[in-house]
Formats: structure tokens, sequence, C-alpha cells
């Protein structure tokens, strides 16, 4: 759980219940956290700060350690570093605490405890700390509740103890942080392996703007994470290559694929069309690339009698993504049987190649092979209430009917938006009627409205069966 | 001519999430559209049948009492009809064995089990959608099996090939022998249902409106049809519309042979009961009245005796006089009320410990003479004994004739809008605004107005329908529950009565009916209840007979009674933790009614509850008992009626009626209600909306009233009381047995408040105050309270002799009794139970080490007291006694980890930390001694919180509750404290009240809504809160009428800082509120 700025000045907490904030701010909008996202986001996090250094690792839900050791000169300086550092982060709206400490330990106790911006001269963790509350030593949770009880608020309080006696009392966890943060205990931190599982960079020595260019190192890139992909036996759906500008602009450009792959040819063949999208502006630095909803794929083997070659998937699915990657994502669809009892809506499109529709056709409830997108207005002949017509009129030609089945009564969903009382009443009711004329021909026709009403009632066509 | 037709399928809403009408909503259609009888046949079920078949009772229309038998063994499904009461029996046996092997709510049947239980039944056999072979073969085994006692039922719900398939039903039903009848499959009464129940649906599939698809119907055919269109509809197949008829009058039952006759109770050889009820009613009397039984008495005696033998109920009263009995020999605390409770007979059986007599109570009628309605009694024992009690009713009667009502779970508004937002595809923020509106759980709709304050348009489609909808679900029948005590006692076993099936607790079963129900159908329940005053009745009687020598307190009887020094203080408003009297509400009631004898507190109890309220009738009754206006009787006209006709009801009050039976009184006196529309009044009340009948009574009772002269703005009035009393209704006989329970409190609270007090925390949870404002209070009273100790305390709270030269730090002269008993008081030690956290078990282990000679920490943790519970002791400064602060014994204890399992240690050095060097902790100041005590045990004895603020306060302008009580009315003041209390009452029109409490006592605030709602934040969340505003008292009730307020919460952080601590700078972890208010909204 947590609470932005704003929530917080409206007195919103993150230990309260989600009942008591409502009633505090009425028009409260809360959403669910979402672990994997800031999981995530930090990971990104991390992979970029390897600008300033290749040892950098994730700690807990909200931090990250940078071993800097041999890097800072680069920015003229540990301080000058910092600076940089959280005023780039501050520039993309990311607040961010950062301390320079010998050990981790006495580092971490600095960013969340210290002054902003610390930096604890070498071999000098100890002043630097001592006046820290105890929570500053990473302590378990009981330790950090209890030590204040026993009025140990400060770190210095506790170097004054006996060693052994802290150590019994709150266990050999805590002596350790102790010895961790003074640099008299070593602690290994586990660095991020440059690249996650599927992200891949290309760094450029020379800031790069050509549009060939651009194409070029697209397809470096997806054939950096193809490769990748082919030796772990997997493929993905999704593809998204980042072109990060000098002044830290990105322009995302992605591609999706109907089944999953790890063509890079193919994949630079669909990315490369949008590539002016990108605005290179002074120059593109890095370029990243990312792949989505990974599965398992075994290697494509071509089957032993040549000509019938590949299943009709694979013939399929490149022309699928073809016509996608040029139409449009929402042009190319699939028609589905949807359960709706009211026939317009009983049909839904789906992507081409998703897997079939759990929805079924009824037989108990017959529709036609060819459903009219307007039903058409035509007179009949009928017995009240409900019995089917005995004739119809149809574009002027007369049918009369022979055998019929019905009514069929369908009701309109009341529950639409924009639908009112009106549009669910009597008068709205169908009765549908599956009719044959005396030269074979076979109708759906129906009668809005029932008989009794106040408006009377009307006939129309709906379609066809064969 | 129509053709006679029932429909004999109808489900109703008690087929949970199926059906989208109540039964009485479909007794009254089936009666409109000239049915000659419905039958009601819900899923393996019968919870419905009562109420339809009661509201068809004065209609012309039968409802046939049925079910649906649902298989698990694949067999279709058959609607079951008893043919008579033999058979009726077998399917309640049926239905009983299905749900007794089944989970809670659901019932596993097989056709093996309908055959060992289908004598005397018929049934329609319910075709599934595919009439395929296996359905072929099945019709002709059921058929085979029901010779000549099955039809196959056919509807038409108006489906593409419905005449294709009637076409097929009744080749295979000829072919079978089970001939097709008509039904419509109903599943609401009328086809505005349809959206209700496309709802439900979702409800049940767990899906919202747009995924539900097939799922739903595709029409709302499937309401309850005229005969003429039936038969229309089933026009080629007119035998199957007649047949309906037919099926009807093979039915010989109906619910009202059930009049199951009470057990008989065991009487001495050669007595009748009615003659054991007598002998045992004047020996009673006897003892009683050890003077003599007075003659007014023995008249009234000889009057219910003669009424309880007409109406031949002498073997309820000898159950109920056996319990109480039984009860008492277990020593064990009870008493009886109800409208039957508050007979002369009940006071000499021990039943109640009110003599009626004495206190001129309203008894018009202690069981009603001309309707067979059962008499109504209903016990309270002990909260924590009853389950002793129930035991015993089980093995007295064994559990095929004993067995615990139902209680059907309504929707409320809140779960209402809940499932309906959900189904409409409402996004979780919205149905939580929707719900949020709501607020308390009584109200019983959505007014516009709560909705546009949330932010919320009313008018817009979406949010309107669906508050239409949730409007028309509340009060549908959620599911079924058992009620908390209601034993239905019957000399046939039960289960050949009504359905029993499994509670949610283990070996706890119940059955299908409610307690109207069983009304209905004249079975007769005495209720076994549960309430948490008796125990700490019994519990204060107890140490005062033990501790303080009051060896003559046995029972409530034994308590002086009428001492005007209780009704001082009661007019005092000093009533924290006497019983009923003791809410806000109540205590600014107190010293405006001013009780000073018993029956006073008989009307203080039942004032102050939603249908005086609501019928506005508080402010006359105190204007006519203050004599500030003349008590009038409201009369009618002279032509319609004598001008004294309402001076038997309503003259104990004045002319105002308070109670339930006075307004049920009033209806039929002034309004002219017959009895029976007068029980239909109290049940249309009193069932949850559950018809849309109030507004014919509405009608009927005020036009009744203003048509015989009386003023129609009494009339309205009188009305809104009775729905008031709808929810919360509280007759006088119930009222009365209360108020002997407030007065009996009261004197302990007068006589003894060190008793009081240690009987009340050892009670908890109950009540209003927390253990905090108990001691607070008690200390006020000038008992020494102690905190609890490792060497002193035992779990409860304890007596033990006042320390010596003790002078009360804090007495609040105006709440010192004049009976001054103050030199026979003891101390109260404060129990474990008060310190977070700690379980009994421990404690126990603790005392025994204790006995065993153990002091130091380290020989309680040698005598197995586990680590957790000694640091939880030493955090909560209970080793003061052995001379180690707070500190240096947690220090201490953290350092036995694991020490206690060394295998040998010399007793000499058990405990001694030789090897350790003492290490100095800093010593803990005075607020943060009170903050850790605050954490620990909720409250402090060494001082309170916001004394360490005061001169802040003062410089503030504020002052202390004490001085508050004696600013004049009017003027500007600035009152602050910790936030004990936040109310808003459902009755006070949006008023929040807030109760503060300081060092020297507790300020009660009034914040309006409009203030409420510009300060809304503030008001909801601070916990030291000052509020400035203007006095207003009234009769001695002091408020403060809020204008602002200043949160002075963050400041309470500095209790908890030692000076010197580093202020948290970044991640501040949630050290929890000082104190958590207790909020009731």
């Amino acid at each position: 759980m947590a609470v932005d700025e704003t929530a917080r000045a409206l007195g919103l907490s993150v230990d309260q219940k989600a009942a008591d904030a409502m009633a505090l701010v009425p028009s409260l909008v809360t959403f669910d956290h979402d672990a994997a996202a800031d999981r995530m986001a930090l990971e990104a996090l991390c992979d970029w700060c390897v600008r300033f250094s290749p040892a950098v690792a994730i700690d807990g839900t909200d931090g990250l350690f940078l071993d800097i050791s041999g890097t800072d000169h680069l920015w003229g300086g540990e301080g000058e570093m910092l600076v940089d550092l959280v005023a780039r982060l501050a520039r993309w709206g990311v607040p961010a605490r950062a301390a320079i400490a010998d050990t981790p330990g006495a580092a971490w106790a600095l960013a969340r405890y210290g002054d902003d911006l610390a930096i604890a001269a070498p071999d000098q963790q100890r002043t630097a700390i001592e006046g820290l509350p105890v929570a500053a030593l990473r302590l378990e949770d009981a330790a950090e509740a209890q030590l204040p009880r026993l009025g140990l608020h400060r770190v210095g309080q506790l170097f004054a103890l006996p060693r052994a006696q802290l150590a019994k009392r709150f266990g050999l966890a805590t002596t350790l942080r102790l010895d961790q943060a003074l640099g008299m205990a070593a602690e290994a931190l586990t660095f991020r392996r440059p690249a996650s599982p599927w992200f891949d960079r290309l760094a450029f020595f020379e800031p790069i703007s050509a549009p060939d260019d651009l194409a070029r190192v697209a397809g470096d890139a997806l054939a950096l994470i193809c490769q990748r992909l082919e030796a772990e036996g997997r493929g993905a759906k999704r593809f998204e290559v980042v072109f990060h500008r000098l002044d830290g602009q990105a322009y995302p450009v992605r591609a999706g694929l109907a089944r999953l792959g790890r063509d890079a040819g193919r994949l630079t063949k669909l990315i490369v069309p949008k590539l002016d999208k990108v605005d290179p502006g002074f120059g593109i630095e890095v370029v990243t690339v990312h792949a989505w909803a990974v599965e398992p794929l075994a290697a494509a083997q071509d089957r032993l009698d040549a000509q019938a070659g590949t299943s009709l998937d694979e013939t399929l699915a490149p022309l699928v993504d073809r016509l996608v990657n040029r139409l449009g994502e929402n042009r190319v669809w699939r028609a589905d049987p949807y359960e709706s009892h009211v026939p317009e809506r009983s049909v839904i499109r789906n992507a081409p190649l998703d897997p079939p529709a759990a929805a079924r056709w009824d037989p108990d409830r017959p529709r036609p092979v060819r459903l009219f997108k307007r039903p058409e207005a035509i007179t009949a002949i009928a017995k009240l209430p409900d019995d089917p017509p005995m004739q119809f009129t149809w574009r002027g030609r007369p049918h009369r009917v022979r055998r019929a089945e019905g009514p069929e009564r369908i009701g309109q969903e009341w529950w639409r938006a924009g639908v009112g009382e009106e549009d669910t009443g009597p008068g709205k009711i169908r009765d549908y009627y599956r009719v044959e004329d005396d030269v074979g021909g076979r109708f759906w026709i129906y009668r809005q409205g029932l008989f009794g009403e106040a408006e009377a009632p009307k006939w129309w066509i709906h379609g066809l069966f064969s | 001519m129509t053709p006679a037709y029932a429909e004999l399928q109808t489900t109703t809403n008690f087929s949970f999430l199926r059906g989208a009408s109540h039964a009485e909503e479909l007794a009254i259609a089936a009666e409109a559209l000239g049915l000659s009888a419905i039958g009601i046949t819900d899923r393996n079920s019968l919870a419905g049948i009562v109420r339809g078949w009661t509201a068809a009772k004065k209609r012309d229309v039968r409802v046939l009492s049925g079910c649906r038998l649902d298989f698990m063994d694949g067999t279709p499904s058959l609607l079951c009809y008893p043919t008579d009461r033999e058979a009726f029996g077998r399917l309640t046996r049926l239905l009983t064995v299905g749900q007794r092997r089944a989970e809670k709510g659901e019932c596993h049947l097989s056709w093996r089990d309908f055959l060992d239980h289908a004598d005397g039944q018929i049934g329609l056999i319910l075709p599934p959608k595919d009439l395929d072979e296996a359905f072929e073969r099945d019709l002709t085994r059921m058929a085979g099996d029901l010779r000549g006692r099955s039809w196959l039922a056919a509807h038409r719900a108006y489906a593409a090939q419905d005449l294709k398939r009637l076409e097929r039903l009744d080749i295979l039903g000829r072919n079978a022998g089970a001939p097709i009848v008509a039904t419509n499959d109903v599943l609401y009464h009328g086809p505005e249902r349809r959206p209700l129940q496309d709802v439900i649906t979702c409800v049940r599939e767990h899906c919202t409106i747009q995924e539900a698809g097939f799922r739903l119907e595709a029409n709302a055919e499937r309401h309850i049809k005229a005969p003429a269109e039936m038969a229309r509809l089933f026009e080629r197949w007119p035998r199957a519309v007649e047949r309906t008829a037919e099926i009807v009058a093979r039915i010989d039952f109906d619910l009202g042979q059930l009049n199951e006759e009470y057990p008989d109770e065991p009487v001495p050889p050669g007595k009748t009961a009615m003659e054991h009820l007598s002998d045992l009613t004047w020996s009673g009397a006897a003892w009683r009245y050890p003077a003599g039984v007075p003659e007014k008495v023995e008249t009234q005696l000889k009057e219910e005796l003669r009424l309880i033998a007409k109406m031949d109920y002498p073997n309820y009263f000898i159950t109920v006089h056996d319990i109480v009995r039984e009860a008492r020999s277990m020593g064990i605390l009870c008493q009886g009320r109800g409208s039957a409770a508050n007979s002369s007979v009940c006071f000499c059986l021990g039943v109640t410990a009110i003599d009626p007599t004495e206190h001129r109570l309203l008894f018009t009628r202690f069981i009603s003479e001309n309707r067979g309605e059962p008499p109504d009694i209903d016990v309270d024992f002990e909260h924590e004994r009853r389950e002793e009690v129930m035991q015993y009713v089980y093995r007295r009667y064994g559990r095929e004739y004993a067995a615990i009502c139902g209680t059907v779970i309504h929707y409320r508004p809140r779960s209402a809008i809940r499932d309906v937002g959900k189904v409409l595809g409402l996004t979780e923020d919205v149905t939580n605004l929707l719900a949020g509106t709501v607020w308390g759980s009584w109200g019983d709709d959505l007014p516009e107005e709560h909705l546009r304050n949330a932010g919320i348009d009313p008018d817009a489609p979406e949010i309107a329908r669906a508050v239409a909808l949730a409007t028309e679900l509340m009060g549908f029948p959620r599911h079924l529950s058992q009620h908390v005590g209601g034993f239905v006692l019957t000399k046939r076993r039960l289960d050949e009565t009504v359905p029993i099936g499994n509670a949610a607790m283990e070996k706890r079963t119940f059955i299908e009916w409610d307690k109207d129900d069983i009304d209905s159908v004249g079975l007769m329940k005495v209720d076994v209840l549960a309430l948490g005053m008796l125990s700490a009745i019994q519990r204060a009687m107890t140490m005062l007979r033990d501790d303080h020598g009051q060896a003559d307190i046995l029972d409530i009887a034994d308590i002086p009674k009428e001492l005007p020094g209780v009704y001082d203080m009661l007019c005092k408003a000093d009533s924290i933790g006497v019983f009923q009297v003791e809410s806000r509400a109540q205590m600014s009631m107190l010293p405006r009614l001013k009780p000073r004898k018993f029956y006073d507190l008989v009307i203080e109890v039942a004032i102050v509850r939603p249908g005086p309220i609501q019928g506005d009738m508080v402010h006359p009754y105190l204007k006519r008992r203050n004599k500030i206006e003349k008590a009038e009787m409201p009369a009618p006209s002279p032509e319609h009626g004598p001008e004294d006709e309402l001076e038997q009801i309503l003259g104990n009050t004045y002319g105002v009626p308070l109670f339930q039976e006075q307004a049920m009184s009033l209806a039929i006196e002034a309004a002219k209600f017959t009895p029976d529309e007068a029980d239909g009044l109290r049940k249309a009340m009193a069932t949850f909306r559950n018809l849309g009948t109030p507004d014919e009574y509405r009608d009927r009772f005020v036009e009744g009233m203003t048509s015989r002269g009386y003023q129609r703005d009494f009339a309205e009035r009188c009305f809104k009381q009775i729905e008031g009393f709808g929810h919360y209704g509280f007759p006088e006989s119930h009222a009365a047995s209360f108020a002997k329970l407030v007065y009996v409190s009261a004197w302990i609270k007068w006589a003894w408040p060190n008793v009081f007090c240690a009987a009340l925390i050892n009670s908890q949870p109950m009540g209003f105050y927390q253990p905090a404002q108990l001691v607070r209070d008690a200390r006020e009273h000038g008992v020494e309270v102690l905190a609890p100790d490792i060497l002193a305390s035992d779990w409860d709270c304890t007596l033990e002799p006042m320390t010596t030269g003790f002078r009360a730090p804090r007495i609040r002269e105006d709440k010192v009794a004049d009976y001054d008993n103050r030199h026979n008081w003891k101390a109260v030690r404060l129990g474990f139970r008060q310190i977070k956290g700690l379980k009994k078990a421990e404690i126990e282990i603790l005392t025994m080490a204790r006995t065993e000679g153990a002091r130091t920490p380290a020989e309680f943790a040698q005598g197995g007291v586990p680590q957790r519970a000694l640091e939880l002791l030493a955090e909560a400064d209970a080793f003061a006694s052995v001379g180690l602060t707070r500190r240096e014994a947690l220090w201490a204890v953290k350092g036995l980890k694991g020490e206690h399992k060394a295998p040998v240690q010399a007793p000499l050095l058990a405990g001694l930390p030789l090897f350790e060097d003492k290490v100095a902790l800093p010593k803990m100041g005075d607020p943060q001694e009170v903050a850790e005590d605050y954490r620990t045990t909720s409250l402090s004895l060494k001082a309170h919180p916001v004394g360490f603020y005061r001169p802040m306060l003062t410089r503030r302008g504020v002052i202390t509750a004490e001085q508050l009580m004696s600013v004049p009315d009017g003027r500007k003041v600035s009152v602050a404290g910790l936030v004990l209390i936040r109310q808003r009452p459902g009755t006070a029109k949006g008023v929040v009240f807030v109760t503060l409490e300081d060092e020297t006592g507790v300020a009660n605030a009034v914040v309006w809504k409009d203030r409420f709602e510009a300060d809304r934040n503030v008001v909801m969340t601070a916990s030291f809160l000052v509020v400035h505003g203007r006095v207003q008292r009234a009769e001695n009730v002091i408020h403060v009428v809020a204008e602002g307020f200043t949160d002075l919460s963050a400041h309470l952080s500095t209790l908890r800082d030692e000076p010197g601590a580093p202020a948290p700078r970044v991640r501040q972890k949630v050290s929890g509120r000082l104190l958590r208010s207790r909020d009731f909204h």
C-alpha cells in the first residue's frame, strides 16, 4: 500500500483501512498495489544506473546499491557524481535520496536517516552514523521495535553496550549489522547482471541519428535478443525497441506477433516502417530491446514430407502479421459466436489466431446462416396474439407460409448503457419465427411488440436460412 | 368458461439467488389472477412455505406446500407434494436426512432416499434440457416407482422449439404413465421482476451481467399467468391444464394441520400438568410472600392460571420453570422476560424477579386469548455459561424433539448495493461509495440526498438503475442462519414437522423456519439467550460474598430494593457501566427523566429507542412528566367513544405512547383494528420490508384514528413510532425485566464501586465502555486501583486490602455517594487479562510457578512461563514489586533467551546474571511511562496523557472537562482531550457526537452536520482534539456545540519520543495510536 503526496496532505496514510480512508475522503480513488509493476520499475531503474557503475544491486523494494569504486572520477568526484545522479532522477520525476560511504551498511543508514546527499569520509562511518536512530541499522523488526523501549534510540548507544549481552538479547544479526556498517564484517551484494532475462542493450560511443543507422541498430538489437531466445528454446509475442536520446528522452517502438516467434529479420521488417516516429534530436546514445509474453517455443523442425511442409498456422501467421501490421491492429478479426439472446449481438470480433471462443451455437436456438445487418420491414398477416404469420410481403413480393416454428420470444438487454425503460418494455419484445414459404425459401422473421400494447406490433425479416 | 388452473412450479426467493419474488407476492399475484392454488416448490427446502401459506390464509387462493427435490445421482428433479400430514412428515424427514449429511446450506439426496420416504407423496417429474434416451429410461423408472402418482411437468416459456418439445413430452409421458401437466416454471410473480432475476442469477454465477450470456433467461415469461392464458398456451393439450386441478384435489395437506402439541412434561403421579403447575405456582407464591399471599396477587394468580388452563399451556410454563430451576442449581444467573414472563405466575415460579402487582405494569394481555398465539418467554443467562443450559435442554428433550430456530439473514442496503453494483459492472469505487452512503446498518433505503453528498449523481442512468435494483433486492433472504437461542420443542419428532439442517458451528443444527414462521404454524419456543450483564452481576455477587462477607446476597432478589441513593446517582447520570443506561443518549436522558422509582427505569430503558424518537414522543412525555405541560389524554370525538377510552392504555405514561404494546393497543382501541389486523400490522413491521403493505396499514391506521376524531398529527406520529418499533421494538414487558438489571447494576455501582469495576472488567468484552473508562470512573468514586503485578495479579481482576494510608488521587465530589461505605471497600488489583497479547494458559503456568516460590524473571522462566509472555509482562511494567523498572525487567527477560532450558542450575544462582556486567539503561521519562502503559494495557494508573500538555493547552485558552461543568450556558469555550468515542446515530440526522477525555474528566461535543462536512477530516481522524464551541446546558447535561477544531494528534508523538531520541526522518514505522477511539458508524 502506498499514498502519494496529495493523499498524504489529505490526511491519508499507509496503515489506514480503506473504509476509514473512504469516510475521510469520499471521492477517494484507490488502486490495487501492483508489486510486480513496482519491481519492474525498480529493475528498470537499476538497469539505467549502469551508466554510473557496472555494479548495481537491488535493495529490498525501494533501494539500490551502486558500487562506485573507481568510477566517481568520471564525474569529477563523489560529490558531483551524487548530485548528478539525484538531479537526473529528479528530472524524470523519481524522488530519491542518496549517500556515499565505505560500507553498504553506512551508506544505507545515511541515505535513509542522515542528511541528504551525505558523504561519509573514508573510515569515518562510525562518527557518521552514531547519531542516527537504531532503525538505520537494518535490524529485524523485533529488535528495531524493542531497542527504543529500552531507551536505546541511537546507533551510538549500541556501540557502548557489551557486545555479548547485546547479541544474546537481540541476536547475532544485530551485532553483524553493526559490524557491517562499520566495515568490520564483510557484506556481499548481489549485483544484478547487466541484462534482465529478456532485455538487452546496445550503447554507442558516438551518438547516432541517421535513419539507416537507426534501422541497422534496431536489427542488431533484435538479433541480440532473438539469439538468446533461441538459445533458451523460447519465443515471444511482443517486442519493444527503445531509442534513448542524449537528453534522457526515450522513444519506444513496438512490434507484435500473432504467434510466438524469434525471427529477428521478420521483426526488423515490422519495426523499420515505424522508425519515422523516432526523433533522434542530438543523437541516440543507447538502444534497449525488450521481449514480453515469453514462452517456450520448440525449435521448428520441418516435416519429413517436405511438400506438406508447414502447418496452416505457420503459413497463416506471417500473413496475419503482415496484414495486422499494415492495416492496424483492430482491422483484422475473426467472427466468433457470443452468448447473447439478442441476434445482433450474438457475434463478436476476436483476434485472428486466438484460441476458439468458448461460446458455441446452441442447437435449441436455430439462427439463420445469413443475418441481415439491419432487419427489413415486411407486412404480414397472422392470428392473434402470437401465432406465426400465414403470409408476408417482403420487398414487394408476397410469400405464403407453408411451415412455421416459433415464436421464440426475446427480450431486450435491459442493462446495456443508454437503454431506458421504454427500450426494454413490452413494445420492444420480439417474437421470432422460422418460416418456410411454398417455394421452399426459409426466412427468419419477427414481430416486434406484443398485441394489446399502445403501439401496434411491426413485422421484420432478419435473416435467411439455407 | 375459464378453466381452473393451479401453478404447481414456483420458486420463491428462498431458493436463494434463483427466485425473484417473496412467497407472499406470489400468493397475492396468484389470487389476483384467479388461480385456484399455487404450489411452492423451492429447491430442497421448505423455508418459504410458511410465508406463502400465511399470506394466503385470508385470501381466496390455496398455497400448497411442496418442494423441488434435486438429486445427486443424476435422477431428474421432482416436484414433490405430500398429500397428507404423515406424508409431509416423511418429506421433512427426507430433507433432514439430505441436509444433515451435507455442508451447511446444501442437501444431498438420491432417488433411493426419496423412495424410503415416498409414501403419500405425489410428484411432477421435471424433464431435462435434452429429451434423450437416458431421460426416457429415467422417466419410465420414476413413473414406475410412483405408479399413478406422477406427472411430467411441461412448460411453454417461448423458446424456439416449444411445440416440438411439448409434442415429444406428451408422447413420452403417455408411454411412461406420467401424463404431462402444465406449469410455467415460475421464477417471479410478474414480468417486471425479470431484471432482478437476471441480477441474482449473476450473483449466483459470480459473473457480471455482460458476461452472463445464456445463463440469463431470454425473456420475461416466467411469471404467474392467468388460467385463460395458460389454456391458450396449451391449446393443443387441454388435459395438461385440467390436470393441475386434479392434482390439487388429491392434496389433503395444509400447514394448518401441523398445530403440534407441546411436549408433555413429567408430572408427579396422579396429577395433570395443570394441577402440577398450579402446585408449583402456589408453593412459589408462599416463598415469594412469606407474610402471606396478598389478596391482589391471589386474584391475579387465579386469573392467570385460568387462562393458562384454557389455552392449554401448562406444559410450556413447566418447561420454562424447569430450565430456570436447572440453571439455578448449576449456579447460573438468569432472568425471564417477554409478555408471558411478566405474569405473576412467572414471578412465583422464579422465572422473573419483578412482582407485576407491585409496579402497576401494564398487563393488558400476557397471553393473547383471541388468537391461538403461543406464549412468549425469553430467558437471559450469563453469557459465558449459556452453552451449559443449551446442552441441558438437548439432554432433557433429545435432539429429535428440540432444535434451534432458524433466522433469515436478509439483504441489507449495504449488501444489496454491493452485489448489484458488482453485477452491473460498476467499479468498486462507485460501489463502495454507494455502500458508504449508508451509514450504519439499519437504514432501509438509499436516500438521494445521501448519494448527492457522496458525490454521486442519483439521476445518472447506471446509478439510478443500480439503486432501484438494490432497493428491490433489500429484504430478500440471503441465507439461513441459526437463531441466537430460540428452542423449538415438540412432542412429535421435530424432523417430522420441519426440516433440520446443519449450522456452521460444529454439532449445531437448526430448523428451516424462523420465529415468525414458528408462531404462524403454532409451534412453541423458549428463548435461551446470553446476557453479559448477568455474568458481571454474578461475578459481583460472588465477590461480595467471598471478599466482603455479604453472605446473604445469593440472588438478584436479595439486593435491597428501591434505595433512594441509587436513584440519586442515576439522576446525576453517574451511570458508566450500568446496564442499558450507560450510552451517551441514555446518560443525557437520565437527568431529564430523573428516575425515582422502578417504573421510571422501565420508561428510561424504553424511551431512548428508534420508536419513541421517530414518533417524536420523547419531548411530549418529558414535558408532561416534568409538569411543564398538562397531561392530556388523547380522545376521540364524543360521538365515537368515551373520552377516556385510552386511559387504560396510556394512563401510566401521561397519555404518551412509549411502548410497543401501547402502540398496538392504540391500533385496536383508537383505530379500531381487529386483533387479526393488528397482528398483521405487527408482523408487517417486524419482518423487514417483507410485504409491500405498510402503506396500506398506514392509511388504515391514520384514517381509522382521524375519522374517530383524533388529531391527525398524533395519529401520524403514532404510526411513525410503530415503524420505528419495526426494527427495535421494545415492549414494556422486556423493558421491565431490563429495568430490574438496571437497578441491580446501579446498586452494585453505588454501594460497591470497587466490586462493580472488577466484575465488569472480568466480564469483558461487554457494554459500552472499555476498561480504561471503568477504571477511571471507579477511581473518581474513590476506589483504589492497582496495576497488574507479577506477584499480585491473577488473570482476572481481584480484590485485595487497600494500601494503608491510601488517599484517592482524584475523587469527584459529585460522584461520591451519600452512602458512606468506603471503609469497607477493598482495592481492585487489575488482572493480567488487561495486558495485550497474554494468553490465559500462560498465566496459569505463571500462577503455578508463583505458588512454588518464583519471584524473579529467571525463576518464572524456569517454572515454564514462555519468554514471549515474560517480555509482554516486562513491557507492561508488571515487575515493579520485585524492584525492576520496565526497562530493567525487559533487559533481564531478553537475557534469559534459552537459559531456562539449561540442564541444571543451582537454585542459589538461578536468575542471577552473575557473569553479566550491569548495563545502565537510560531512565524512562514520565510521559513515556504513560505512553507505554497505554500501549501495553490500554490505560495508565500513573497519569493521564493530556496532563502533560496542560501548560500548552492553558496557553491556548483550553479549559478542563472539570471546569466545563461550571461554565454557564451559551459561553464560548475550548475543551481538549483524547477522542474516546465518535458516534453518528442513525436517528440523529447526520449529527456526530464526540466524547473527549482529559485528565479531569470527560467532555461531550456535538458536531452538527454542516460543521462535520466542513471538518470531516479532523473529526474523523484526530486522536487528540481541541473543540472550540459554545456551551449548551440543559437539565445538567452539558455539551459543547462545535464551531471549530484544532487537531493536536501530531503532538502525541512527543509522548512516545524521549527527549534526545532522534526524530524519525524518512521512514516512520507505524507505532499505533496511543488510544484507539471507538467509532460507531
